[in-house]
């Protein structure tokens, strides 16, 4: 496995041979630079004026500034959009979902690292599985199974099948972070007579915190982008995340394009501002997750 | 008590909550699949026939099915390749952490974490007929005559979508690349240069060898993506016009929850697993023997 340990920390000078650079070079370096940017950033930006504009504005001078900056716009789309209700899904169901997966996965993995676990072998190759089939695979029996337990259309029926789906992803996440430590780590508390949950809590949970930061990280961005499970089994419209939420919203006011505009906008905020704020820690935890599971 | 008796319990109990869950809602309704896929039950009716292998008989010869299959084939190539590219191009430039560096990071990224439908109804825009900016765009440099409704073309639907599919997933390939390229020896490149390697020479026999392990990874993740893409293309298009955009994962959530097809439905989402895990333990295997 590709080790990433250099990721989080500025290489130092001496890793960083200034090779001799001429200035062409550079300045088609950053020419090319300078066109990705636009390239991500201008659809956003022009969607992000348009959510200003009045509806015939947007079609008749895209790229200008608003010539009256409506900020009406938005509180229109919040309350005809229910916002307040699909934001709100949203939290409740990403916070209990990483919640779940983060805890679940954690003792899970501590037990597959660290602790003498009857079959892991067995288990380790039934999470794999897991790691590498899709969610259709399983999504049509699910379907029914909810139904027939009655949690279908609850939050429930995102929530349960969320953490379930995202458990073998955060178990390795958690194995692998745990198998760097040293394996004699809590014998020193057992011997104190500590228990094996005091040994867990106090000695190696304290430990674990830049592998649980990483794992928080990328199972929220799962759990809030997450599409087809809420699809499928929250269809009422009061119980959507704002992933699915939005699209009907979406569908009804085509034609309103100053509304959409401020939805999608709306929309965008939440994650965009969270990501702004703490964007290096993001990406760490992204690249960790993603390279070391 | 044993104190070893003592930590396989305790192994036991940390792990029981994760597999139970697990098992219950992962593990049990994949096995269930199977049993789906060899019925023709509608959903509704109490009992399910068994009909055999008369889904998978039927999949075989349904011209939709192949041009989901073509579709996702399309899919798994350009959206493999495309991100692959496009995000070593950003990493490499990034590499030594030129002025900007961070403005450049957070930037590229940001698309990944965006909601689909926020990606979809963007790109939607951007395709527009009547006010999208891209057509606006073609007018200005002067190719109006290739302008059109992008997404309501056949010909180029399934492309239209794939770039803003790609547009999407740069950013995740970009950091990934950049953080493998931090342990790729600068001593080597040196020595590779004074050994009179080119550039090309150098990224392709120096760079790539030690970003190996990185690159299997990115590129499995994008293989099996691209056998069950989904999300964007319900988005922007529900598999038209005239099916033009619809691939493996899209037929079994229309003949599943929308034809009432549940039989039928299992057994597409089964040869889609099939087909997704095969390809990437082919691809592992064969970058194993590539590098052995």
């Amino acid at each position: 496995m590709a080790t990433i340990a250099g990721t989080g920390t500025r290489p130092t000078a001496a890793r960083r041979p200034q090779r001799p650079t001429n200035g062409l070079g550079q300045a088609g370096k950053y020419l090319l630079l300078i066109l990705f940017l636009i390239v991500f950033l201008v659809p956003l930006i022009w969607v992000l004026l348009s959510a200003f504009k009045a509806a015939p504005e947007i079609t008749r001078n895209p790229f200008g500034l608003p010539a009256v900056w409506r900020w009406e716009n938005f509180a229109e789309a919040w309350s005809v959009g229910r916002f307040d209700r699909f934001l709100g899904n949203s939290v409740i169901y990403t916070a209990a979902i990483v919640a779940g997966v983060v805890a679940l996965s954690t003792f899970a993995g501590y037990a597959l690292a660290m602790l003498p676990l009857p079959g892991r072998d067995g288990l380790l190759v039934l999470f794999l599985l897991g790691l590498m089939v899709p969610f259709q695979s399983f999504m049509i029996p699910l379907y029914y199974l909810l139904r027939d337990i009655h949690l279908l259309e609850t939050y429930w029926a995102f929530i349960l099948p969320g953490i379930a789906f995202r458990l073998p992803f955060g178990i390795f996440l958690m194995r692998g972070f745990f198998r760097g430590l040293p394996s004699e780590l809590g014998d020193a508390a057992r011997v104190d007579g500590a228990n094996e949950w005091q040994t867990f809590r106090q000695v190696i949970l304290p430990l674990a915190a830049p592998g649980l930061a990483a794992q928080v990280i990328f199972q929220f961005v799962w759990a809030w982008r997450e599409f087809l499970m809420p699809l499928v089994f929250v269809q009422t419209e009061a119980l959507r995340p704002v992933s699915t939420g939005i699209m009907f919203f979406f569908g009804r006011f085509t034609a309103q394009r100053d509304l959409i505009a401020a939805g999608v906008t709306i929309a965008m905020i939440p994650m965009v501002v969270i990501y702004l704020l703490l964007q290096r820690r993001f990406i760490e935890g992204i690249t960790a997750g993603a390279l070391k599971s | 008590m044993t104190q070893s008796w003592q930590r396989s319990r305790a192994a036991v109990l940390f792990m029981l909550p994760a597999l139970a869950l697990y098992l219950v809602f992962m593990v049990w309704p994949f096995l269930q699949s199977f049993w789906f896929a060899l019925t023709d039950w509608n959903g509704a009716t109490a009992t399910k026939t068994f009909v055999g292998l008369a889904n998978f008989a039927e999949l075989a010869g349904d011209g939709l099915f192949r041009l989901a299959l073509r579709n996702n084939l399309v899919w798994v190539v350009v959206g493999t390749a495309a991100p692959l590219a496009i995000g070593m191009v950003l990493a490499l430039l990034l590499w030594n952490r030129p002025k900007g560096f961070t403005l450049f990071r957070t930037i590229f990224f940001l698309p990944h974490i965006l909601l689909t439908v926020v990606i979809g109804i963007i790109w939607s825009w951007i395709y527009n007929p009547i006010f999208g900016i891209l057509n606006i765009w073609l007018d200005g440099i002067g190719l109006g005559q290739v302008s059109r409704g992008w997404l309501g073309d056949p010909d180029v639907a399934l492309y239209a979508v794939l770039i803003a599919a790609i547009w999407a997933e740069v950013g995740f390939v970009f950091v990934i690349l950049l953080a493998g390229l931090q342990n790729v020896s600068r001593d080597l490149l040196e020595a590779a240069t004074i050994d009179g390697a080119n550039g090309w020479q150098r990224f392709k026999d120096v760079t790539v060898p030690q970003l190996a392990n990185v690159l299997n990874v990115v590129t499995a993740l994008l293989l099996i993506g691209g056998f069950n893409v989904f999300d964007i293309i319900f988005v922007m298009t529900q598999g038209g016009p005239a099916n033009a955009t619809q691939t493996m994962a899209t037929m079994t959530y229309d003949a599943a929850f929308t034809l009432n097809r549940v039989g039928y439905g299992s057994a597409i989402s089964l040869v889609m697993t099939a087909i997704s895990l095969v390809a990437s333990v082919v691809f592992l295997r064969l970058r194993e023997r590539g590098e052995g």
